[in-house]
Formats: C-alpha cells, structure tokens, sequence
C-alpha cells in the first residue's frame, strides 16, 4: 500500500464512513419503520432510536398471528393489505427471467464474442439500440399483444418480457467477458479435437462462472424492481412486490408502517441471491492460464 | 511422423496480401525453425498449417495429403502456444488428456497416457495441481505435455519460450531440442530469436515480408547468408557492413573502404572498381597490430567469457569481439585483421550476395 500522512488516512476514513451512513441510514429508517406502530411513525420530530417495537405491520402483510393464518383481511379504507402470495410472485417472476436471459446471454454472447459471420458488429450494434428503447414505449402495445396470444396477466408473460428486456444488458455483459478470455484457448481446443459447443462447455463456461454470476445479479435487480410492465400485463392473476407496494397509499391515507414491512421482506430473497452468486463474483476470470 | 509441404501458399486479409507464392517442403522428422521479424508471416504460415487460417491459394500437404479444406482435428496436429493456453479449470492431468477424452479414449489409458507426457517433462509431481498454481516454465512443460500426449504426426510451436526468463528460456530450448531428438516428430518452430533457431534447428526457414528470405542448416545461414538481410539476422553481436569499392592490384582483388584495406580470396567474381556491401561478423575480426582495419576504440565492454570492443572505423559503428584478457584500452586506435575467406560481399542496391 502507498504510504499516506496519518493525518491525511484519518481524515480519507472519517470520510468513508461518512458516505456509508448516508448510504445505510435510509435502509436503517425503512426497515425500522417497519417494527414502528403508527403513532411512532407519524411522531414529529420522528423517533429514530427509540421506539415501541411491534409485529403488526408484518401480521397484516403477511397474514401471521400467533401461528393461525389470517387471509384476505379488508382493512379500514378499503385496502387488502394481505401480501405473501405477491412476495412468491415476484421470486418466480425473477428466478425465472433471469434464468431464461442468462441462459440464452451466455449462447448469444459466445457466439457473438467467437464467431466469424457476416456484420457481427452490426448485430452487436442492434442489440445495443434495443437496450434504448424506453418500456413506457412498448407497454401499451405490448398489452394489445399479450391480450391477442393470451400471456396477459400471466407468469409466463412476465417472465417473457422481463427476460427480453434484460437481454441486451446480458448479451453485451457477457460479451466483454468471453472478449477477455483468450481465443488462443479456444484454439488449444480446437486443435485438441473439441467441437464449438464442446469447448463451450467444457472450457470457456466454467472460466465465465464471474461473469455469469455478476449478470444473474443485475438481471435479478432489474426484474425484481420493474414497475411498468408488471403494472399494465397484469390484472389479479399476479403482482410483483414493486407495483402491489403502491396499493397501500389507500383513500385514508398512506399505510408506510406495511409498506415498510413488505419492503424490508422484499429485501431478503434479493440478498440471499445476491449471497449465493457473490462467491463467484469475485473469482478472477482467467485464473492464471496465461503469462499476463 | 510425417512431411510437410507448402506449394505456392499465398494468403490475403480482403485485399491485404501477406504471403505470395511460397514454397517449403519439411522433410519426416525435422526441426524446422520458422524465424523472422514480427510481421513477415512465420506465424501466419504456422497457423495455416494447424488449420486456425485458411489457405487462399496453393496447396498445403502434410504426409503428402492435401489438407487445405481438412478441420484442425482432424490434421493429426499438435501446437504450443505463445501464452501455452491451458485451461484453467482443469488440472494438469486433465488439461494433458483434455484431447484423448475427447477421442473417448478409455480413462484408464488416459491417465496412463498423460502420466507417460508428464514424466517425459518432468510434471509428474503436479499432475493434480491447477495452472494457476504453477511457474511459468511449468506451465510451459504442460504446454508440451498437451501437444506430445496425442502422438501427433507434427508438433507446432508458436513463439513458446518467449514469455520465459533468459536462464530457462535456454534450459527449455535444450529440453525442447532433446525431446524431438527422443520422439522424432516433425516440428515446426516458430520464433523471432536468432539464437533459438541456431541452437535447436536442423533448417532454419528465414522469412521477411511475406516471403522466404533463405532456407538452410544453422552453419548455412550463418557461413553463407543469401544477402544483406540474412546476414544481418542471423549472429549476435550483429555483422558489421562497410561500403566500398573492390580494387584489383594485378592478380589479388581487395576490399578498399575508409580505415579498411582487405585482401579478397581470389574465387571472387566481382569486378574490379564495383561498389560492394562487406560484411565482417564480429566474431571473425581478431586483434592484429599489423591488421588492415583501422579503429578508433570507443568502448571494451565486458561480457564475461570475452570482449566486446565498440570502435568507430572510418567514422562508422563497428563492433569486434576481442578475448578477456586482451590489452586495450577507450581510446586506443586498435587495429584488426580478418581471414580473406570470413568476408562477405553484397551488392549495395539489391543486397544480394555476391
């Protein structure tokens, strides 16, 4: 490590805890307002260290009292506030889609990364412009579609467009990654005797493990916080936590305590995902197969 | 074990033309050295033979079949390369028998295989471990392993000790040299390194722009180089050129330039009063007080078993090489001589020899 002024380190950490409790603060007072009752909540100036914790928000949301299940509660003003089965929505909605554009990243971005045809940087180019288009643009459309081939208000619809709508971010993410994997081991094999999807396989996928891992995150991110498409290609037979989140600013008012509730929850599934790809995140990519 | 044979090969990138017409024949068994300046198409050649490059025109035959439009794998081919390209997720036993597995040779044969490539290199301690795990020169030797794993009809190397320190980059050369003196395959070595292409080759194949400068044994290109260019590739330090004219006093032609008056071996056929290009390796100049080469001594540099004697003659660079113990000193006005028959003469405009 460079040598720095003891000063000077004071000073550069005093600053990176400085920007790392304005980063954690609003994730502290969201989750905290999720154990506050209401008049905790609503309290001026607000009460962020000490408090009443209470399950209740969870209860409402989540339909769990005292181990009997409680479903479909109408509360005052007319909000349905019950949320597990949109908690599972969104879980499929994202495994699914991410599963479905990485796979197909992977193939699309290999074979953009490797292959000789003809105007590759063309398509490249294309894939990218896709990646332009802002989802208001096509979510109106698309619902005329969907209702046409009858994917409105369905998982499989969901996951379709989530899936396509991460596609081009995938193609190039995973296209930089295989650009960095040296053709010479492509061409080892070759000479080896191995066939293109056999080296794919075999060779270039298990050194790709990082950038796999890295575009499932941003796949899983961006689905499990889409707002647009879920809001117009669904009616009742799905809802992902980002659009049901918005039903709890009812005509009584606001109900931040199970908003903040649902939101805390939400968290979890993202985390424990993001925990078990992190480990090859971080592995480097070529892993000493060359003389850098 | 097989020939290789290139007949009228040319290559082209869309209108760009890098290779015209070339032929070479490498005969069962040989080393053939491949060697050139970065850019004159030794590498090109090479990996049209392994088959990563198409042929545009000509024909390339290995064991006297054409195999111009035959896939790598089915070449009998076997290539190192430059940053030996191993697979990193595999282990050193997996990456050796990485090509029989995919022949759906039986495992146990395989294992015994790879072990059999691995003693042979000297790995047999790291079969289990991961390239990443490895130095650079092990990993060269998996490198190997790989290629000789397959008993392949040619071995192909592609610039392999470039990445490897001055000590085992010799201690690999003579390593390399002795495994093809043990297995007897056809190679072809690729390499930018004159050194390299003396100590291990039988032929030396000298390339520049595209084209094949001159084809010969180590002793050929270093006693008899074709012209200018390969006289001045080929030995370390590099051949001294002097311009002059060639005088014929009665029956004895001799070299006249500034500083230098050198009697000729009467076997030369070029005219008297004729501009001439004359080369002396360093090697070939010895310490003589009556020698016809007049310098100036700028610097005796030390290289350990000698001296390295940087002079100007005739207000040129000039370089000599001198025993460790000889008496001179920056400064002095040295004197030199050179056997008749150690000249080599060129002609100035085209560079051919004469």
């Amino acid at each position: 490590m460079i040598v720095q002024s003891t000063y000077r380190r004071r000073w550069r950490m005093l600053a990176a805890w400085g920007v790392v409790a304005l980063f954690v603060f609003p994730l502290y007072y969201w989750i905290t307002t999720a154990f506050k009752n209401a008049r905790d909540i609503f309290d001026r100036p607000p009460n962020v260290w000490v408090f009443e914790p209470t399950l209740k928000n969870f209860e409402e949301v989540f339909g769990i009292s005292l181990g009997f299940l409680r479903q479909q509660e109408v509360l005052p003003g007319g909000g349905n506030f019950y949320m597990a089965p949109r908690l599972w929505d969104s879980i499929v909605v994202a495994i699914g889609s991410t599963t479905l554009s990485v796979m197909i990243a992977t193939l699309a971005a290999y074979a953009l990364s490797r292959l000789d045809f003809k105007n590759r940087h063309l398509f490249v180019g294309w894939v990218l412009s896709t990646r332009m288009m802002p989802p208001v643009a096509v979510a109106i459309p698309l619902f005329f579609i969907y209702k046409d081939v009858g994917l409105l208000d369905s998982y499989t619809g969901i996951i379709l467009i989530h899936a396509v709508m991460n596609l081009p971010l995938a193609v190039l993410l995973m296209k930089s990654f295989f650009d960095d994997i040296p053709r010479e081991i492509d061409e080892s094999a070759i000479i080896d005797g191995a066939s293109r999807w056999l080296i794919f396989r075999r060779v270039i996928l298990p050194m790709a493990k990082g950038g796999i891992a890295a575009t499932a995150v941003l796949c899983f991110i961006f689905s499990w916080t889409e707002f647009v498409f879920v809001l117009t290609l669904t009616q009742t037979g799905l809802k992902t936590v980002p659009v049901v989140s918005s039903s709890f600013v009812t005509s009584t008012g606001t109900a931040w305590g199970n908003m903040a509730a649902l939101g805390a929850a939400a968290m979890i599934p993202a985390f424990i995902f993001i925990l078990l790809v992190q480990k090859q995140l971080v592995r480097g990519l070529t892993l000493g197969s060359l003389k850098q | 074990m097989a020939t290789v044979e290139y007949r009228n090969i040319a290559k082209t990138y869309g209108a760009f033309e890098v290779m015209h017409d070339l032929n070479l024949s490498i005969a069962d068994g040989e080393f053939a050295v491949l060697l050139g300046a970065s850019g004159c198409g030794k590498t090109t050649l090479l990996r049209m033979t392994a088959g990563l490059e198409t042929v545009t025109a000509g024909d390339l035959l290995i064991d006297d079949r054409r195999v111009n439009d035959v896939p790598p794998r089915d070449r009998d081919i076997a290539m190192v390369f430059q940053n030996y390209a191993l697979y990193p997720t595999m282990t050193v036993a997996e990456n050796i028998s990485f090509s029989l597995e995919i022949r759906s040779v039986p495992k146990a044969e395989r294992r015994r295989r790879a072990e059999e490539a691995a003693a042979l290199v000297g790995l047999t301690e790291h079969l289990n471990r991961y390239p990443r795990e490895l130095s650079g020169g092990q990993r060269q030797r998996v490198a190997m392993a790989r290629a000789m794993v397959r008993d392949a009809k040619v071995f192909l190397f592609d610039e392999p000790l470039s990445n490897l320190d001055a000590k085992l980059r010799a201690q690999m050369r003579f390593e390399i040299r002795q495994l093809h003196d043990r297995l007897g395959t056809t190679t072809i070595y690729v390499t930018h390194d004159q050194i390299e292409a003396m100590t291990m080759a039988d032929k030396i194949v000298l390339m520049r722009g595209g084209e094949i400068e001159q084809v010969g044994t180590p002793d050929e290109l270093y006693d008899r180089p074709v012209s200018r260019f390969a006289a001045d590739f080929i030995g370390s330090p590099a051949m001294n050129f002097v311009e002059g004219t060639i005088e014929a006093n009665g029956n004895a032609p001799a070299f006249v330039a500034e500083g230098m008056h050198l009697a000729l071996s009467t076997s030369i056929s070029a005219l008297p009063g004729r501009r001439v290009v004359c080369g002396l390796r360093p090697a070939d100049l010895v310490l003589d007080t009556d020698g016809s080469v007049e310098g100036h001594l700028v610097l005796a540099e030390k290289t350990g078993p000698d001296l390295q004697l940087h002079m100007t003659v005739g207000g040129q660079d000039f370089i000599a090489t001198a025993p460790r113990d000889a008496n001179v000193q920056s400064g002095d006005r040295v004197r030199l001589t050179v056997a008749p028959e150690k000249l080599h003469l060129f002609d100035p405009d085209n560079g051919q020899r004469l």
